[in-house]
Protein backbone atom coordinates (compact mmCIF):
# COMPACT_ATOMS: atom_id res chain seq x y z
CA UNK A 1 0.00 0.00 0.00
CA UNK A 2 1.67 3.28 -1.11
CA UNK A 3 0.49 6.45 1.15
CA UNK A 4 -2.17 7.77 -1.46
CA UNK A 5 -3.87 4.12 -1.20
CA UNK A 6 -3.28 4.85 2.52
CA UNK A 7 -4.98 8.04 3.03
CA UNK A 8 -7.70 6.58 1.09
CA UNK A 9 -8.56 3.58 2.99
CA UNK A 10 -8.20 5.70 6.23
CA UNK A 11 -10.40 8.80 4.34
CA UNK A 12 -13.20 5.53 3.61
CA UNK A 13 -12.84 3.94 7.01
CA UNK A 14 -13.11 7.52 9.40
CA UNK A 15 -16.24 8.09 6.71
CA UNK A 16 -18.16 5.08 7.55
CA UNK A 17 -17.06 5.53 10.84
CA UNK A 18 -18.85 8.61 10.83
CA UNK A 19 -22.08 7.70 9.28
CA UNK A 20 -22.14 4.58 10.98
CA UNK A 21 -22.42 6.73 14.12
CA UNK A 22 -24.89 8.84 13.11
CA UNK A 23 -27.31 5.75 12.28
CA UNK A 24 -26.69 4.62 15.96
CA UNK A 25 -26.62 7.91 17.38
CA UNK A 26 -30.28 7.72 19.00
CA UNK A 27 -33.09 9.95 17.54
CA UNK A 28 -33.96 11.07 20.94
CA UNK A 29 -32.32 13.71 23.47
CA UNK A 30 -33.95 11.73 26.81
CA UNK A 31 -34.80 8.46 28.06
CA UNK A 32 -38.30 9.42 29.48
CA UNK A 33 -38.73 5.78 31.00
CA UNK A 34 -39.82 5.54 34.06
CA UNK A 35 -38.48 2.49 36.19
CA UNK A 36 -41.83 0.60 36.76
CA UNK A 37 -45.43 1.53 35.00
CA UNK A 38 -48.89 1.25 35.84
CA UNK A 39 -52.18 0.69 34.37
CA UNK A 40 -55.60 0.28 36.33
CA UNK A 41 -58.42 -1.07 33.89
CA UNK A 42 -61.75 0.13 35.19
CA UNK A 43 -65.23 -0.91 33.89
CA UNK A 44 -67.97 1.05 33.19
CA UNK A 45 -71.35 0.03 31.40
CA UNK A 46 -71.81 3.69 30.36
CA UNK A 47 -71.32 6.97 30.60
CA UNK A 48 -72.99 8.96 33.74
CA UNK A 49 -72.70 10.76 36.71
CA UNK A 50 -71.01 7.49 38.13
CA UNK A 51 -68.07 8.42 37.00
CA UNK A 52 -66.93 11.04 39.24
CA UNK A 53 -66.28 8.41 41.88
CA UNK A 54 -64.78 6.04 39.72
CA UNK A 55 -62.42 8.31 37.70
CA UNK A 56 -61.40 9.10 41.52
CA UNK A 57 -61.10 5.72 42.87
CA UNK A 58 -58.72 4.59 40.18
CA UNK A 59 -56.56 8.01 40.44
CA UNK A 60 -56.36 6.82 44.20
CA UNK A 61 -54.64 3.83 43.09
CA UNK A 62 -51.84 5.46 41.65
CA UNK A 63 -51.20 7.45 44.65
CA UNK A 64 -51.49 11.16 43.10
CA UNK A 65 -49.90 13.85 44.26
CA UNK A 66 -50.57 16.51 42.50
CA UNK A 67 -50.91 18.73 45.16
CA UNK A 68 -50.77 22.65 43.98
CA UNK A 69 -49.89 21.63 40.76
CA UNK A 70 -51.74 22.81 37.36
CA UNK A 71 -53.24 19.93 35.64
CA UNK A 72 -54.32 20.32 31.95
CA UNK A 73 -57.02 17.36 30.49
CA UNK A 74 -56.32 17.16 26.82
CA UNK A 75 -59.25 15.27 25.46
CA UNK A 76 -59.97 14.00 21.67
CA UNK A 77 -62.35 16.58 20.10
CA UNK A 78 -62.08 16.39 16.48
CA UNK A 79 -65.49 16.67 14.95
CA UNK A 80 -69.33 16.12 15.59
CA UNK A 81 -71.38 13.44 13.74
CA UNK A 82 -74.61 12.01 15.53
CA UNK A 83 -73.96 8.82 16.45
CA UNK A 84 -70.71 8.28 16.06
CA UNK A 85 -67.92 7.67 19.17
CA UNK A 86 -65.30 10.12 17.94
CA UNK A 87 -64.38 12.35 20.61
CA UNK A 88 -63.63 11.61 24.52
CA UNK A 89 -67.20 11.56 26.37
CA UNK A 90 -67.56 15.01 27.83
CA UNK A 91 -69.20 13.14 31.04
CA UNK A 92 -65.94 11.69 31.51
CA UNK A 93 -63.54 14.56 31.11
CA UNK A 94 -66.22 16.46 33.39
CA UNK A 95 -65.10 14.10 35.61
CA UNK A 96 -61.81 13.81 35.21
CA UNK A 97 -61.52 17.75 35.88
CA UNK A 98 -63.35 16.98 39.42
CA UNK A 99 -61.40 14.32 40.65
CA UNK A 100 -58.04 16.09 40.44
CA UNK A 101 -59.77 18.80 42.00
CA UNK A 102 -60.37 16.49 44.84
CA UNK A 103 -56.88 15.74 44.55
CA UNK A 104 -56.08 19.71 45.47
CA UNK A 105 -54.88 20.57 41.91
CA UNK A 106 -54.02 24.16 42.74
CA UNK A 107 -56.09 24.54 38.92
CA UNK A 108 -57.49 21.90 35.67
CA UNK A 109 -57.90 23.13 32.55
CA UNK A 110 -59.35 21.07 29.59
CA UNK A 111 -57.54 21.95 26.32
CA UNK A 112 -57.64 20.69 22.91
CA UNK A 113 -56.90 21.92 19.41
CA UNK A 114 -59.18 20.48 16.86
CA UNK A 115 -57.39 19.13 13.70
CA UNK A 116 -60.45 20.37 11.45
CA UNK A 117 -62.61 22.37 12.56
CA UNK A 118 -61.72 26.01 13.32
CA UNK A 119 -65.18 26.87 15.07
CA UNK A 120 -64.23 25.20 18.10
CA UNK A 121 -66.91 27.12 19.89
CA UNK A 122 -69.49 25.27 17.98
CA UNK A 123 -67.30 21.79 18.34
CA UNK A 124 -68.16 22.79 22.31
CA UNK A 125 -71.52 23.64 21.63
CA UNK A 126 -72.47 20.34 19.93
CA UNK A 127 -70.26 18.31 21.70
CA UNK A 128 -71.68 19.01 25.02
CA UNK A 129 -68.62 19.35 26.44
CA UNK A 130 -69.18 23.46 26.38
CA UNK A 131 -72.03 22.84 29.19
CA UNK A 132 -70.19 20.05 31.09
CA UNK A 133 -67.68 22.17 31.78
CA UNK A 134 -69.65 25.44 32.68
CA UNK A 135 -71.94 23.65 34.79
CA UNK A 136 -68.08 22.24 36.25
CA UNK A 137 -66.77 25.94 36.17
CA UNK A 138 -63.55 24.15 34.35
CA UNK A 139 -61.94 26.63 31.80
CA UNK A 140 -61.66 25.50 28.41
CA UNK A 141 -58.25 26.76 26.38
CA UNK A 142 -58.12 26.89 22.42
CA UNK A 143 -55.20 25.46 21.91
CA UNK A 144 -55.33 26.48 18.49
CA UNK A 145 -55.02 30.00 19.47
CA UNK A 146 -53.16 30.11 22.42
CA UNK A 147 -50.04 32.14 23.16
CA UNK A 148 -47.32 30.41 21.14
CA UNK A 149 -43.33 29.23 22.69
CA UNK A 150 -40.95 28.09 20.29
CA UNK A 151 -39.94 24.85 21.51
CA UNK A 152 -36.97 22.59 20.18
CA UNK A 153 -38.24 19.10 19.77
CA UNK A 154 -36.41 16.48 22.52
CA UNK A 155 -36.28 13.94 19.40
CA UNK A 156 -35.73 13.88 15.52
CA UNK A 157 -37.61 11.45 14.01
CA UNK A 158 -39.50 13.97 11.60
CA UNK A 159 -37.21 16.66 11.23
CA UNK A 160 -39.10 19.34 12.50
CA UNK A 161 -36.16 20.36 14.82
CA UNK A 162 -38.98 22.58 16.68
CA UNK A 163 -42.57 23.41 17.00
CA UNK A 164 -44.25 26.21 18.45
CA UNK A 165 -46.33 25.03 20.84
CA UNK A 166 -48.98 26.66 23.37
CA UNK A 167 -48.02 28.11 25.98
CA UNK A 168 -50.66 26.68 28.43
CA UNK A 169 -49.29 23.67 27.49
CA UNK A 170 -45.36 24.42 27.98
CA UNK A 171 -46.73 26.06 31.94
CA UNK A 172 -48.71 23.28 32.80
CA UNK A 173 -47.61 20.97 35.44
CA UNK A 174 -49.28 17.98 34.96
CA UNK A 175 -50.77 16.62 31.51
CA UNK A 176 -52.91 14.01 30.99
CA UNK A 177 -53.55 12.99 27.42
CA UNK A 178 -57.55 11.49 27.48
CA UNK A 179 -58.27 9.50 24.64
CA UNK A 180 -61.08 8.45 22.78
CA UNK A 181 -59.65 4.83 21.84
CA UNK A 182 -60.05 4.31 18.20
CA UNK A 183 -58.61 3.17 15.08
CA UNK A 184 -56.95 5.46 12.64
CA UNK A 185 -56.67 5.27 8.25
CA UNK A 186 -53.20 6.83 8.60
CA UNK A 187 -51.94 6.14 12.11
CA UNK A 188 -53.32 3.01 12.65
CA UNK A 189 -54.69 4.29 16.31
CA UNK A 190 -55.78 7.44 18.17
CA UNK A 191 -54.48 6.59 21.39
CA UNK A 192 -52.84 8.73 24.19
CA UNK A 193 -49.68 9.64 21.93
CA UNK A 194 -51.64 9.90 18.84
CA UNK A 195 -53.94 12.43 20.63
CA UNK A 196 -50.93 14.74 21.63
CA UNK A 197 -51.20 15.60 18.09
CA UNK A 198 -53.93 18.02 19.29
CA UNK A 199 -51.51 20.46 21.04
CA UNK A 200 -49.88 21.62 17.68
CA UNK A 201 -51.71 24.87 16.99
CA UNK A 202 -53.78 25.29 14.53
CA UNK A 203 -52.91 28.96 14.14
CA UNK A 204 -49.26 28.23 12.63
CA UNK A 205 -49.51 24.75 11.21
CA UNK A 206 -52.84 25.03 9.73
CA UNK A 207 -56.57 23.17 10.39
CA UNK A 208 -55.39 20.26 9.55
CA UNK A 209 -51.84 20.00 10.96
CA UNK A 210 -51.00 19.10 7.40
CA UNK A 211 -47.24 19.75 8.31
CA UNK A 212 -47.03 17.22 10.86
CA UNK A 213 -48.75 14.84 8.23
CA UNK A 214 -45.60 15.44 5.45
CA UNK A 215 -43.62 15.49 7.93
CA UNK A 216 -44.47 11.86 9.00
CA UNK A 217 -47.11 10.96 11.05
CA UNK A 218 -45.32 8.67 13.52
CA UNK A 219 -42.23 10.64 13.64
CA UNK A 220 -43.96 13.55 14.26
CA UNK A 221 -45.80 11.60 17.24
CA UNK A 222 -42.62 10.19 18.99
CA UNK A 223 -41.15 13.80 18.64
CA UNK A 224 -43.89 15.50 19.86
CA UNK A 225 -44.25 12.96 22.78
CA UNK A 226 -40.48 13.20 23.51
CA UNK A 227 -41.02 17.23 24.01
CA UNK A 228 -44.09 16.99 26.21
CA UNK A 229 -44.76 13.97 27.40
CA UNK A 230 -48.30 13.17 29.19
CA UNK A 231 -47.51 12.38 32.74
CA UNK A 232 -50.78 10.25 32.75
CA UNK A 233 -53.81 8.81 30.81
CA UNK A 234 -57.42 8.07 31.23
CA UNK A 235 -58.50 6.90 28.11
CA UNK A 236 -62.12 6.26 26.93
CA UNK A 237 -62.69 3.01 25.69
CA UNK A 238 -66.18 2.77 27.56
CA UNK A 239 -67.22 3.10 23.81
CA UNK A 240 -64.71 2.90 21.21
CA UNK A 241 -64.20 2.85 17.57
CA UNK A 242 -63.32 0.00 15.28
CA UNK A 243 -63.04 0.06 11.97
CA UNK A 244 -63.03 3.14 8.98
CA UNK A 245 -61.60 5.54 12.35
CA UNK A 246 -61.17 8.29 13.49
CA UNK A 247 -64.45 9.20 11.81
CA UNK A 248 -66.37 6.64 9.75
CA UNK A 249 -66.05 4.07 12.04
CA UNK A 250 -68.60 2.02 14.09
CA UNK A 251 -69.21 1.62 17.87
CA UNK A 252 -67.27 -1.08 19.59
CA UNK A 253 -68.54 -1.24 22.99
CA UNK A 254 -65.50 -2.58 25.44
CA UNK A 255 -66.80 -1.04 28.74
CA UNK A 256 -63.58 -0.25 29.64
CA UNK A 257 -61.84 3.04 31.23
CA UNK A 258 -57.55 3.03 31.35
CA UNK A 259 -55.72 4.72 33.81
CA UNK A 260 -52.17 4.76 33.33
CA UNK A 261 -48.82 6.46 34.27
CA UNK A 262 -46.91 5.57 31.31
CA UNK A 263 -48.46 6.67 27.73
CA UNK A 264 -46.27 3.59 26.03
CA UNK A 265 -47.73 0.77 28.16
CA UNK A 266 -51.37 2.38 27.87
CA UNK A 267 -51.12 2.50 24.36
CA UNK A 268 -49.72 -1.24 24.37
CA UNK A 269 -52.45 -2.37 26.48
CA UNK A 270 -55.18 -0.43 24.24
CA UNK A 271 -54.19 -1.68 21.14
CA UNK A 272 -54.58 -5.06 22.54
CA UNK A 273 -58.10 -4.12 22.92
CA UNK A 274 -58.55 -2.89 19.17
CA UNK A 275 -56.65 -6.45 17.89
CA UNK A 276 -53.84 -4.92 16.83
CA UNK A 277 -50.44 -5.92 17.92
CA UNK A 278 -48.81 -2.69 20.08
CA UNK A 279 -45.50 -3.52 17.56
CA UNK A 280 -47.20 -3.37 14.47
CA UNK A 281 -47.42 0.49 15.67
CA UNK A 282 -44.56 2.42 14.70
CA UNK A 283 -44.67 5.04 17.13
CA UNK A 284 -45.77 2.69 19.90
CA UNK A 285 -42.86 0.20 19.11
CA UNK A 286 -40.34 3.12 18.86
CA UNK A 287 -41.99 4.59 21.94
CA UNK A 288 -40.84 2.04 23.86
CA UNK A 289 -37.31 2.52 23.70
CA UNK A 290 -37.56 5.95 24.93
CA UNK A 291 -41.01 7.23 26.42
CA UNK A 292 -42.04 4.40 28.23
CA UNK A 293 -42.31 0.85 28.75
CA UNK A 294 -43.81 -2.05 27.18
CA UNK A 295 -44.14 -4.10 30.57
CA UNK A 296 -46.76 -2.66 32.89
CA UNK A 297 -48.07 -3.53 36.31
CA UNK A 298 -51.90 -4.22 35.93
CA UNK A 299 -53.26 -2.49 39.85
CA UNK B 1 -74.93 53.15 21.77
CA UNK B 2 -76.06 50.04 19.16
CA UNK B 3 -74.54 46.65 18.98
CA UNK B 4 -72.12 47.53 16.66
CA UNK B 5 -70.69 50.83 18.62
CA UNK B 6 -70.62 47.97 21.35
CA UNK B 7 -68.71 45.42 19.73
CA UNK B 8 -66.08 48.18 17.98
CA UNK B 9 -65.32 49.42 21.60
CA UNK B 10 -64.95 46.27 23.11
CA UNK B 11 -62.27 45.84 20.28
CA UNK B 12 -60.40 49.07 20.33
CA UNK B 13 -60.15 48.58 24.11
CA UNK B 14 -58.11 45.36 23.34
CA UNK B 15 -56.05 46.73 21.20
CA UNK B 16 -52.22 45.79 22.05
CA UNK B 17 -49.90 48.51 23.07
CA UNK B 18 -47.89 47.42 20.16
CA UNK B 19 -50.96 47.38 17.86
CA UNK B 20 -52.99 44.68 16.67
CA UNK B 21 -54.30 42.05 18.56
CA UNK B 22 -54.51 38.54 19.85
CA UNK B 23 -57.25 35.70 20.16
CA UNK B 24 -54.81 34.58 23.14
CA UNK B 25 -54.31 36.38 26.97
CA UNK B 26 -50.32 36.46 25.82
CA UNK B 27 -49.63 39.75 24.75
CA UNK B 28 -48.03 39.11 21.31
CA UNK B 29 -50.55 39.93 17.78
CA UNK B 30 -51.66 37.62 15.29
CA UNK B 31 -51.74 38.35 11.87
CA UNK B 32 -55.40 36.67 11.36
CA UNK B 33 -56.69 37.59 14.24
CA UNK B 34 -55.36 41.57 13.86
CA UNK B 35 -56.94 41.46 10.14
CA UNK B 36 -60.26 41.05 11.47
CA UNK B 37 -60.09 43.39 14.35
CA UNK B 38 -58.77 46.03 11.63
CA UNK B 39 -61.83 45.37 9.47
CA UNK B 40 -64.05 45.86 12.52
CA UNK B 41 -63.82 49.39 13.12
CA UNK B 42 -64.36 52.54 11.58
CA UNK B 43 -62.00 55.26 10.53
CA UNK B 44 -62.84 57.21 13.16
CA UNK B 45 -61.00 54.32 15.19
CA UNK B 46 -58.21 55.96 14.23
CA UNK B 47 -55.29 54.88 17.00
CA UNK B 48 -56.45 51.24 17.30
CA UNK B 49 -56.52 51.02 13.23
CA UNK B 50 -53.39 52.82 13.04
CA UNK B 51 -51.69 51.22 15.28
CA UNK B 52 -52.79 48.00 13.50
CA UNK B 53 -52.01 48.86 9.93
CA UNK B 54 -48.33 50.16 11.31
CA UNK B 55 -48.33 46.39 12.91
CA UNK B 56 -48.79 44.58 9.58
CA UNK B 57 -46.92 46.83 7.23
CA UNK B 58 -43.73 46.07 9.63
CA UNK B 59 -44.43 42.33 10.46
CA UNK B 60 -44.58 42.08 6.07
CA UNK B 61 -41.33 39.64 5.14
CA UNK B 62 -39.15 41.08 2.72
CA UNK B 63 -40.33 38.42 0.24
CA UNK B 64 -44.00 40.01 -0.25
CA UNK B 65 -45.38 36.96 2.76
CA UNK B 66 -46.71 37.29 6.31
CA UNK B 67 -46.04 35.02 9.13
CA UNK B 68 -49.02 34.01 11.24
CA UNK B 69 -47.94 36.17 14.40
CA UNK B 70 -45.72 38.54 15.61
CA UNK B 71 -42.60 36.91 16.53
CA UNK B 72 -42.96 34.06 14.13
CA UNK B 73 -40.37 32.61 11.59
CA UNK B 74 -39.98 34.57 9.21
CA UNK B 75 -41.40 31.81 6.73
CA UNK B 76 -44.70 33.35 5.23
CA UNK B 77 -48.24 31.57 5.28
CA UNK B 78 -52.05 31.62 4.23
CA UNK B 79 -52.27 34.97 6.51
CA UNK B 80 -50.47 36.48 3.51
CA UNK B 81 -53.51 36.68 1.45
CA UNK B 82 -55.90 37.56 4.31
CA UNK B 83 -53.48 40.92 5.25
CA UNK B 84 -53.85 41.54 2.10
CA UNK B 85 -57.15 41.50 1.84
CA UNK B 86 -57.51 43.88 5.36
CA UNK B 87 -55.31 46.46 4.34
CA UNK B 88 -56.89 47.05 0.64
CA UNK B 89 -59.91 47.17 2.47
CA UNK B 90 -58.40 50.07 5.04
CA UNK B 91 -57.04 51.68 1.73
CA UNK B 92 -53.12 51.74 2.84
CA UNK B 93 -50.54 51.60 0.60
CA UNK B 94 -51.20 49.49 -2.17
CA UNK B 95 -47.96 48.21 -2.36
CA UNK B 96 -47.63 45.73 0.12
CA UNK B 97 -51.36 43.86 -0.98
CA UNK B 98 -49.93 43.98 -4.49
CA UNK B 99 -46.21 42.43 -3.36
CA UNK B 100 -48.43 39.88 -1.03
CA UNK B 101 -50.10 39.27 -4.71
CA UNK B 102 -46.96 38.40 -6.58
CA UNK B 103 -45.62 35.94 -3.37
CA UNK B 104 -48.89 34.31 -3.49
CA UNK B 105 -48.56 33.95 -7.52
CA UNK B 106 -45.11 32.08 -6.53
CA UNK B 107 -46.80 29.65 -4.18
CA UNK B 108 -48.98 26.54 -4.86
CA UNK B 109 -50.52 23.68 -3.00
CA UNK B 110 -47.32 20.47 -2.97
CA UNK B 111 -49.87 18.37 -5.71
CA UNK B 112 -49.07 21.29 -7.82
CA UNK B 113 -45.78 19.79 -8.61
CA UNK B 114 -45.85 17.11 -10.77
CA UNK B 115 -43.84 14.30 -8.67
CA UNK B 116 -47.11 15.19 -6.42
CA UNK B 117 -49.47 15.01 -8.43
CA UNK B 118 -48.42 11.40 -9.69
CA UNK B 119 -48.06 10.27 -6.25
CA UNK B 120 -52.19 11.71 -5.83
CA UNK B 121 -52.91 10.00 -9.22
CA UNK B 122 -51.50 6.57 -8.70
CA UNK B 123 -50.27 5.74 -5.13
CA UNK B 124 -52.35 7.92 -2.85
CA UNK B 125 -55.74 7.37 -3.50
CA UNK B 126 -57.32 7.99 0.19
CA UNK B 127 -58.56 11.23 -0.22
CA UNK B 128 -60.49 11.70 -3.54
CA UNK B 129 -59.70 14.61 -4.88
CA UNK B 130 -57.94 15.95 -8.55
CA UNK B 131 -54.54 16.81 -8.38
CA UNK B 132 -54.64 19.05 -11.26
CA UNK B 133 -56.89 21.47 -9.34
CA UNK B 134 -54.42 22.76 -7.07
CA UNK B 135 -54.82 26.30 -4.88
CA UNK B 136 -53.04 27.58 -1.79
CA UNK B 137 -52.14 25.59 1.59
CA UNK B 138 -51.72 26.99 4.97
CA UNK B 139 -48.28 27.01 5.07
CA UNK B 140 -45.12 26.24 2.37
CA UNK B 141 -44.61 22.70 1.74
CA UNK B 142 -47.91 21.03 1.88
CA UNK B 143 -51.07 20.67 -0.06
CA UNK B 144 -54.17 23.06 -1.14
CA UNK B 145 -57.32 23.61 1.34
CA UNK B 146 -60.04 25.20 0.63
CA UNK B 147 -59.65 28.68 3.06
CA UNK B 148 -56.19 29.37 2.23
CA UNK B 149 -57.22 28.65 -1.14
CA UNK B 150 -60.70 30.90 -1.13
CA UNK B 151 -58.72 33.73 0.67
CA UNK B 152 -55.26 34.02 -1.69
CA UNK B 153 -58.32 34.19 -4.43
CA UNK B 154 -60.02 37.02 -3.31
CA UNK B 155 -56.35 38.09 -2.63
CA UNK B 156 -55.08 38.43 -6.18
CA UNK B 157 -58.68 39.22 -7.73
CA UNK B 158 -58.83 41.98 -5.48
CA UNK B 159 -55.06 42.73 -6.90
CA UNK B 160 -55.35 42.23 -10.83
CA UNK B 161 -55.30 45.66 -11.87
CA UNK B 162 -51.24 45.53 -10.64
CA UNK B 163 -50.37 41.97 -10.67
CA UNK B 164 -49.03 40.07 -13.36
CA UNK B 165 -52.61 39.44 -15.35
CA UNK B 166 -51.79 35.94 -17.46
CA UNK B 167 -50.19 34.23 -14.74
CA UNK B 168 -52.53 35.66 -12.04
CA UNK B 169 -55.90 34.51 -14.60
CA UNK B 170 -54.54 31.17 -15.02
CA UNK B 171 -54.17 30.65 -10.90
CA UNK B 172 -57.66 32.47 -10.69
CA UNK B 173 -58.86 29.25 -12.88
CA UNK B 174 -57.09 26.50 -10.92
CA UNK B 175 -57.91 27.56 -7.73
CA UNK B 176 -61.19 27.60 -8.49
CA UNK B 177 -61.52 24.73 -10.01
CA UNK B 178 -60.30 23.02 -6.83
CA UNK B 179 -62.88 24.51 -4.35
CA UNK B 180 -65.50 22.93 -7.15
CA UNK B 181 -63.21 19.61 -6.72
CA UNK B 182 -63.16 19.97 -3.07
CA UNK B 183 -67.05 20.36 -2.34
CA UNK B 184 -69.03 17.52 -0.34
CA UNK B 185 -71.05 15.87 -1.90
CA UNK B 186 -73.92 17.14 0.22
CA UNK B 187 -72.56 20.49 -0.83
CA UNK B 188 -70.68 23.27 1.35
CA UNK B 189 -66.98 22.40 2.63
CA UNK B 190 -64.72 21.40 5.02
CA UNK B 191 -61.50 21.65 5.78
CA UNK B 192 -60.73 19.84 1.85
CA UNK B 193 -61.51 16.46 2.59
CA UNK B 194 -64.96 15.87 0.64
CA UNK B 195 -64.30 12.19 0.13
CA UNK B 196 -61.66 10.10 2.49
CA UNK B 197 -61.57 6.12 1.92
CA UNK B 198 -64.99 6.13 -0.05
CA UNK B 199 -66.70 7.95 2.88
CA UNK B 200 -68.05 11.18 2.44
CA UNK B 201 -67.52 13.80 4.55
CA UNK B 202 -69.92 16.39 5.85
CA UNK B 203 -69.19 20.07 5.14
CA UNK B 204 -68.78 22.84 8.52
CA UNK B 205 -70.72 26.49 8.03
CA UNK B 206 -67.66 28.77 8.63
CA UNK B 207 -65.44 27.20 5.73
CA UNK B 208 -68.59 26.94 3.42
CA UNK B 209 -69.29 30.67 3.90
CA UNK B 210 -65.83 31.52 3.26
CA UNK B 211 -65.09 29.01 0.28
CA UNK B 212 -68.37 31.21 -0.73
CA UNK B 213 -66.64 34.31 -0.84
CA UNK B 214 -64.39 32.94 -3.47
CA UNK B 215 -67.20 31.96 -5.73
CA UNK B 216 -69.56 34.58 -6.49
CA UNK B 217 -69.79 33.85 -10.45
CA UNK B 218 -73.56 34.11 -11.31
CA UNK B 219 -74.75 30.84 -12.38
CA UNK B 220 -72.19 28.87 -10.47
CA UNK B 221 -73.85 25.49 -9.45
CA UNK B 222 -71.38 24.64 -6.72
CA UNK B 223 -71.84 27.85 -4.83
CA UNK B 224 -76.03 27.50 -5.15
CA UNK B 225 -75.55 23.67 -3.80
CA UNK B 226 -73.52 25.50 -0.85
CA UNK B 227 -75.50 28.33 -0.17
CA UNK B 228 -78.59 26.05 0.12
CA UNK B 229 -76.57 23.53 2.61
CA UNK B 230 -75.63 26.81 5.09
CA UNK B 231 -79.43 28.28 4.41
CA UNK B 232 -80.43 24.95 6.94
CA UNK B 233 -77.39 24.98 8.97
CA UNK B 234 -77.28 28.44 10.07
CA UNK B 235 -80.90 28.26 11.68
CA UNK B 236 -79.55 26.29 14.63
CA UNK B 237 -76.35 27.39 14.97
CA UNK B 238 -75.14 28.21 18.40
CA UNK B 239 -71.91 29.94 17.13
CA UNK B 240 -71.25 34.03 16.64
CA UNK B 241 -67.69 32.85 14.42
CA UNK B 242 -70.39 30.66 11.76
CA UNK B 243 -73.08 32.47 11.84
CA UNK B 244 -70.96 36.11 11.02
CA UNK B 245 -69.33 34.48 8.26
CA UNK B 246 -72.34 32.95 6.80
CA UNK B 247 -73.72 36.48 7.20
CA UNK B 248 -70.81 37.93 4.75
CA UNK B 249 -71.35 34.73 2.62
CA UNK B 250 -75.39 35.77 2.49
CA UNK B 251 -74.66 39.45 1.58
CA UNK B 252 -72.06 38.82 -1.40
CA UNK B 253 -74.58 36.39 -2.53
CA UNK B 254 -77.38 38.46 -2.33
CA UNK B 255 -79.04 35.73 -0.46
CA UNK B 256 -82.36 37.15 1.63
CA UNK B 257 -81.51 34.30 4.12
CA UNK B 258 -79.23 37.09 5.20
CA UNK B 259 -81.97 38.74 7.48
CA UNK B 260 -82.90 36.17 9.39
CA UNK B 261 -79.19 35.30 9.86
CA UNK B 262 -78.02 38.61 11.25
CA UNK B 263 -81.06 38.41 13.80
CA UNK B 264 -80.26 35.33 14.81
CA UNK B 265 -76.38 36.23 14.98
CA UNK B 266 -77.92 39.53 17.44
CA UNK B 267 -79.89 36.86 19.80
CA UNK B 268 -76.41 35.12 20.01
CA UNK B 269 -74.01 37.85 20.72
CA UNK B 270 -77.08 39.54 23.26
CA UNK B 271 -77.91 36.18 25.12
CA UNK B 272 -77.18 34.82 28.43
CA UNK B 273 -73.13 33.33 27.53
CA UNK B 274 -72.31 36.66 25.43
CA UNK B 275 -69.52 36.59 23.21
CA UNK B 276 -66.15 36.73 24.11
CA UNK B 277 -63.51 35.78 22.05
CA UNK B 278 -61.70 38.70 19.87
CA UNK B 279 -62.31 36.51 16.61
CA UNK B 280 -65.94 35.97 16.71
CA UNK B 281 -66.26 39.69 18.08
CA UNK B 282 -64.66 41.03 15.20
CA UNK B 283 -66.61 38.88 12.44
CA UNK B 284 -69.84 39.67 14.27
CA UNK B 285 -69.03 43.81 13.79
CA UNK B 286 -67.95 42.89 10.07
CA UNK B 287 -70.94 41.16 9.45
CA UNK B 288 -73.16 44.02 10.45
CA UNK B 289 -71.26 46.37 8.40
CA UNK B 290 -71.57 44.55 5.69
CA UNK B 291 -75.34 43.95 6.08
CA UNK B 292 -75.83 47.55 6.26
CA UNK B 293 -74.25 48.08 3.25
CA UNK B 294 -70.98 49.49 5.18
CA UNK B 295 -68.54 48.09 2.73
CA UNK B 296 -67.58 44.43 1.79
CA UNK B 297 -63.66 43.47 2.60
CA UNK B 298 -64.33 40.61 0.53
CA UNK B 299 -65.69 41.64 -2.25
CA UNK B 300 -64.14 41.92 -5.45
Amino acid sequence: MNRRDWLIASAATAGSALTTGRLRRPKYARDLRPKRSRIAVLHSDEYSGKLDELVYQGLQLFGLDVRGKSVLLKPNIVEYIPGRPINTDTQLIGAAAEAFLRLDAASVIVAEGPGHHRDTDLLLHETGLGDQLKQRKVRFVDLNRDELIKTKLQANYSGLEHLWLPRSVTASDFIVSMPKVKTHHWACVTLSMKNMFGIVPGNRYGWPKNVLHWAGIHESILDICATVRPDFVIADAIVAMGGDGPLNGAPKILRTLLIADDPVAADGYLAGLLNIHPSDINHIREGAKFIGNHRYVTL
Amino acid sequence: MGLLQDIQAEIEKRSLSGGGWTASNGGRAGVETTCYGLMALDADQETARKKAIDLLLRLQNPDGSWPAFEGDDSQGCWTTALAAIALRFVSSPLEPPARAARWLLTHKGREGHWLWKWKFRTLDRAVQFNPDKYGWSWFPGTVSWVIPTAFSLIAIKQSLSYSENNRATDRIRIGTEMLRDRACPQGGWNAGNAVVFGSALGPHIDTTAIALLALTEPGDGTAAHALKSIRDAVTDCSSAYSLAWSAVAFCLHRDPVVHRCMDHLRRVIAGADGVSNMESLSLAAIAIKTAEGMGNPFEV
